[in-house]
């Protein structure tokens, strides 16, 4: 079921421009205005279109989401292979650094990167991404660990096959399902990060953004109550999706074991 | 634990907090601009400025003034704040009782409740109660804490009217003493619920996980041969091993609680370090937000030292190693 | 496993509270702890004060409580109550006396004299002299406060003190508006004993400010709360009447509103807009209107454009985005209805002033399209207009512009990237709190359009000079953004300044105002207005300056 809305979150993103054509920054309606069949999620007090502008904020959160497994995993696969492959002084050296890496408090250092270099989609995308991949190298490690001495791995050691042949055919592989658990609560943390720190007025303001509009709802609190609710409902969505994908992946490899 | 133990992982801390010193140096010279300006806010004078200069060693070579940097914030030295017109250290450490306060009620609500919602959902395993409780963790860790504490204020200050909305005292109030205290309780409430919600859950899945495991355990049915009650296997016997899965998620959760913070205190404007933060970003007041940046990171390294102290202690298998 | 648990979160403490707080905190949080809070609570169980508590609502941490040295209105709304000035200003615009008992005015206008009122004390007993003005206006005001010292400073000669109770002022020529700058928001008279031979920016005064007005400073708990209790020995009998006035921040108006209608608080600033008919509706709840605010008033929300950037060199692509503005929109959508659409650069609040022969350009979106075309700016299929043979803009460039403002104006910001969408400039918005703002844009003058609120004033040479006159183009914040240059309309300010005839000095602005509109530094959106609340029993409030000087809360 987390894949199905998954899948769903995905469309949405994609077809953001189609479903909600124009600026969902544009008055479009009447400010302050409940649900109507108009404006099926009621509108702002600039009388901006609701179900716009969380559709193109579900499309901002895909890109932030997106982007950090861009740079995630490839950098967490690769190092983890690396380490995990074969006992070298390289696993010493990477279990050390990420166990220094991993303590970094992620929410702080993107606040701290905002101080520093400003506002933006791309900085928070970058810090996110840098400081994620370490667990992933992780995992991925302790998968292949357990994988190493294993009875199909040394037969294919034994035609002769490259080394890194065998890591990627057959020792990666087995990584996958845990690294794909891993990246669906990554990317659910992301969101969730990224839509806190939107809230806190430090998102890109030249992107629609789901904390954004969560943070407008505060001082309409008492008379627009959509404002607070929709917003917060699609975030929920899209976590709890990624969440149950997580769970389900993580039970198929219990039972696998 | 052995004293082994304990050395080896005291030394991990002073090379952490060098990494952290030096990601916060690394970046304050690759942000644009002079770093000065960086280090001490965008709208000092210029007496200002060479005042930051000198004191960070700026016309130094990098590696000097990494050293000074370093030297420095052991000190606790972090210059002056522009905004504020004095020690940055200061305006910090004024804010901290208050946060403590909220981040500290927190993790004790989340940790008192998850348990007993673990435990409640492990004795009730595959039956409504359990599924009950699994969907509440489910959703709330799904949902962002901004979200719920908007909720509250609908629902339990604006509707209902039981809690005040926002601050940390009462503007009217003169009380003294216990009637303070109280009125300070009362402003907690809400901010410390909806912190600790969006945590409880984690703990409570934990301990149900725990107990599970445990319960399947042999010991556990020599208990229950012996005649014990269900009640009585699972305090007096799984319920220890059982938290033990607990203890070492601290550290995380510590990180979790203190960035949940900030977002709660802008929401119930709570005057602490959260608040801080955010107005010191806002206003580029880059000692603050440097300073606000180490204690939380020094933090979270102490947290999880302790943690693994006091999981050493409790799982014998470390004990001797 | 309780006591690890205990261990565990003693642990945690030590951690956090590992920086040391070896320096007293100043100004504790809790309740409890305002040492000054007593005498006030003794002083008014023995006097008559009787007015009891005032609790405001302020949007902003002031930062200081100095109003002389800022036109921030978070400052000045925090500190006002504090202060005084030479005179003030009733509700007519009209002088009366404050500090300075009366006056003279002599040589057409060239020189003022002062009496000043006998007994005056500051709030630490000082006696209150000549010596304290002629040291406010020379080493502060002329120096720091943006309005005064665009204003004032050119055209003063020397200030001259006669005896402990005379002060002259001497002006290189009739200098009309001078009484009307007088007031505690344009020239608050601060103490020279406490700020004499300091930097009066970084004097901690600025911290425990000791003034003359109905109120004195008790505690400042940062980010939180300001307390004033009353002043004793107040020169006006009988006020003030309220014991004591708490500030709360509380940077949300929707905490505000809500605090208001729950009793927390009595006096919030300013009404959002949807609010405003239920407060209106509410029996208990009062609603003043002014166009006059702590740190300014006859506001006008005011789009400059660097005119050192050459994208905005060309007066018409200037004039295409005056055009494809709608003022209207800003009016219903951003004020809900609290204000007006501005129709000339000089705000209607000063009617004998306000007015053009021409009217500003309307909301045409075609008229903007075709400017732009003109101009070079061709419409691209999507996406924002490029360039093609334009001067200082290579072919092909996009026509993207960063606009800067304050959070507190995100709603206009937003509206007008909307607005400008329509004729295909990409507006880039860049939020930056007050101080940076003032940096980037006055000090750094990194920037290509931005929006801020000008404050007139009451009268033109107070508010509206400094945003026009070429000698005020420089770092001191809200002076000449657009850093506009017209040695005629230079020219036609000082000729002003110099006629005291009000309706001859009105014709000279409405010459003036024609000139600057052809040449469009500036795009003039709304003027503002704000909407003021109060909870009764409390009333007898003023809806600016010493608000709360005759107030009681007092059944």
């Amino acid at each position: 079921m987390g894949a199905g809305i998954a899948v769903l979150v995905v469309a949405l993103a994609a077809l953001a421009d189609v479903l909600a054509p124009g600026s969902p920054f544009a008055p479009v309606g009447p400010p302050l205005s409940p649900p109507t069949t108009t404006h099926l999620l009621g509108t702002d007090d600039l009388g901006r279109d609701l179900l716009a502008g969380i559709v193109h904020g579900i499309r901002t959160s895909a890109i932030v989401a997106a982007g950090v497994a861009v740079i995630a995993l490839p950098l967490g696969l690769a190092v983890g292979a690396a380490a995990g492959a074969r006992p070298s002084r390289l696993d010493d050296v990477l279990m050390r650094f990420t166990e220094i890496w991993q303590v970094l408090p992620r929410f702080f250092l993107a606040v701290m990167v905002i101080a520093l270099f400003g506002p933006g989609l791309d900085r928070i995308v970058i810090v996110l991404g840098l400081t994620s991949w370490p667990v992933l190298a992780r995992i991925v490690r302790a998968e292949l660990l357990s994988v190493r001495e294993r009875e199909f791995v040394e037969a294919a050691r034994a035609t002769g096959s490259s080394e890194l042949r065998i890591v990627w055919r057959q020792m990666v592989p087995h990584a996958l399902p845990a690294a794909v658990a891993y990246v669906a609560i990554l990317l659910a943390q992301v969101i969730l990060v990224e839509s806190s720190l939107s809230f806190l007025g430090l998102g890109d303001s030249n992107q629609m953004s789901l904390g954004y509009l969560a943070g407008q709802a505060q001082r309409f609190l008492r008379v627009a109550w959509w404002l607070w609710l929709f917003p917060g409902a699609a975030l929920i969505a899209m976590v709890l999706a990624l969440n149950l994908l997580a769970d389900a992946v993580n039970d198929r490899i219990r039972r696998a074991q | 634990m052995s004293a082994r133990y304990l050395v080896r992982r005291l030394i991990q801390v002073p090379p952490a907090v060098g990494a952290i010193l030096a990601v916060a140096f690394l970046l304050i010279h690759a942000a644009p601009g002079d770093p000065v300006l960086a280090l001490a806010g965008e709208h000092g004078d210029a007496a200002y400025y060479s005042e930051m200069r000198a004191r960070f060693g700026l016309d130094r070579s990098v590696p000097e003034q990494f050293a000074v940097f370093a030297a420095n914030l052991v000190r606790f030295d972090l210059g002056t704040s522009y905004v504020h017109g004095r020690p940055a250290i200061d305006v910090i450490s004024e804010r901290i009782p208050s946060t403590l306060l909220l981040t500290g009620s927190a993790f004790a609500l989340s940790t008192g409740i998850g348990i007993a919602l673990g435990l409640f959902a492990a004795s009730r395993v595959r039956r409504a109660g359990d599924l009950a409780v699994s969907l509440a963790s489910l959703s709330l860790q799904a949902t962002p804490s901004f979200w719920l504490a908007q909720l509250a204020i609908l629902a339990l200050g604006l509707a209902a009217g039981w809690f005040p909305i926002g601050g940390m005292t009462s503007a009217r109030s003169s009380a003294t003493g216990l009637a303070a205290a109280l009125d300070v309780v009362h402003h907690l409430v809400l901010p410390a619920a909806v912190l600790a919600a969006t945590e409880l859950a984690v703990v409570a899945r934990l301990m149900r996980t725990g107990l599970l495991d445990e319960l399947a355990q042999d010991y556990i049915r020599t208990a229950r041969a012996k005649g014990l009650s269900e009640l009585q296997v699972l305090t007096r016997h799984a319920l220890r091993r059982a938290l033990i899965p607990v203890v070492t998620v601290v550290g995380s959760r510590v990180g979790h609680l203190l960035a949940g913070a900030v977002i709660v205190e802008a929401v119930f404007g709570w005057p602490g370090v959260g608040r801080l933060l955010l107005s010191s970003v806002q206003t580029r007041d880059t000692p603050i937000v440097l300073g606000i940046f180490l204690l939380i990171a020094t933090t979270v390294i102490l947290a999880n030292l302790a943690t693994d102290l006091v999981y050493a202690r409790l799982d014998p298998r470390i004990r001797h190693g | 496993m309780l006591r690890r648990l205990s261990v565990l979160v003693w642990l945690v403490t030590l951690a956090s509270a590992c920086a040391p707080a070896a320096s007293p905190l100043p100004s504790s949080a809790s309740p409890a702890a305002s040492p000054a809070a007593s005498p006030s609570a003794a002083s008014s169980a023995a006097a008559a004060g009787g007015g009891g508590t005032l609790v405001v609502a302020i949007g902003a941490d002031p930062g200081h409580l100095n109003p002389a040295i800022t036109t921030s209105g978070g400052t000045h709304t925090a500190s006002e109550l504090l202060y005084n000035g030479l005179v003030g200003l009733d509700g007519d615009l009209q002088p009366v006396p404050e500090l300075a008992e009366s006056w003279k005015v002599e040589d057409d206008g060239a020189t003022y004299r002062f009496k000043l009122r006998e007994g005056v004390t500051w709030h630490d007993g000082t006696p209150f002299t000549a010596d304290d003005v002629k040291f406010t206006f020379e080493e502060v005001l002329l120096k720091l406060h943006s309005r005064t010292r665009a204003s004032v400073a050119p055209a003063l000669e020397t200030i001259e003190v006669v005896d402990p109770l005379t002060v002259v002022f001497h002006f290189k020529q009739p200098y009309a508006p001078f009484l009307q700058q007088l007031d505690v928001t344009e020239a608050p008279i601060v103490a020279r004993h406490v700020y004499e031979g300091s930097d009066p920016v970084e004097n901690p005064a600025n911290l425990e400010p000791v003034g003359t007005g109905p109120f004195t400073f008790v505690s400042y708990s940062p980010d939180e709360e300001i307390k004033l209790a009353r002043n004793e020995s107040y020169w006006a009998p009988g006020l003030p009447k309220l014991d004591e006035v708490i500030m709360r921040v509380m940077p949300e108006t929707g905490s505000q509103v809500i605090a208001l209608e729950a009793g927390e608080v009595d006096w919030i600033w300013g009404v959002p807009g949807p609010d405003e008919e239920r407060l209106d509706a509410d029996p208990e709840i009062e609603l003043l209107r002014t166009d006059r605010n702590p740190g300014g008033s006859n506001c006008v929300m005011t789009i400059s454009f660097n005119l050192d950037r050459p994208v905005l060199q060309d007066l018409r692509v200037r004039q295409a985005i005056a055009h494809a503005v709608d003022r209207q929109q800003f009016v219903d959508r951003v004020l809900f209805g609290q204000g007006r659409v501005a129709e000339a650069p000089i705000s209607s609040g000063i009617p004998w002033a306000h007015g053009t022969s021409v009217p500003l350009p309307a909301f045409d979106v075609a008229a903007a399209a075709a400017l732009l075309e003109d101009a070079g700016w061709k419409a691209a299929a999507s996406g924002p207009r490029t360039a093609s043979a334009v001067a200082g803009v290579e072919d092909g460039t996009p026509l993207k512009l960063d606009f800067l403002h304050f959070p507190a104006f995100g709603r206009y910001a937003e509206l007008l990237r909307t607005q400008l969408a329509e004729i295909g400039v990409d507006l880039q918005l860049e939020p930056l709190e007050p101080p940076v703002f003032a940096d980037t844009v006055f000090k750094a003058r990194d920037f290509d359009t931005n929006i801020i609120s000008y404050c007139n004033g009451l009268d033109p040479e107070v508010g509206v000079r400094r945003m026009f006159d070429s000698a005020q183009i420089g770092p001191v914040p809200f002076s000449n953004a657009a850093a506009y240059r017209n040695e005629e309309v230079d020219a036609l300010f000082t000729e002003a300044l110099g006629v005291v005839d009000r309706d001859a000095r009105g014709e000279i602005y409405r010459r003036l105002q024609d000139l600057v509109v052809a040449d469009q530094p500036y795009v003039w959106v709304v003027e503002t207005t704000a909407v003021r609340a109060y909870r009764l029993p409390c009333q007898s409030f003023v809806p600016y300056a010493q608000f709360a000087e005759a107030a009681t809360c007092a059944p």
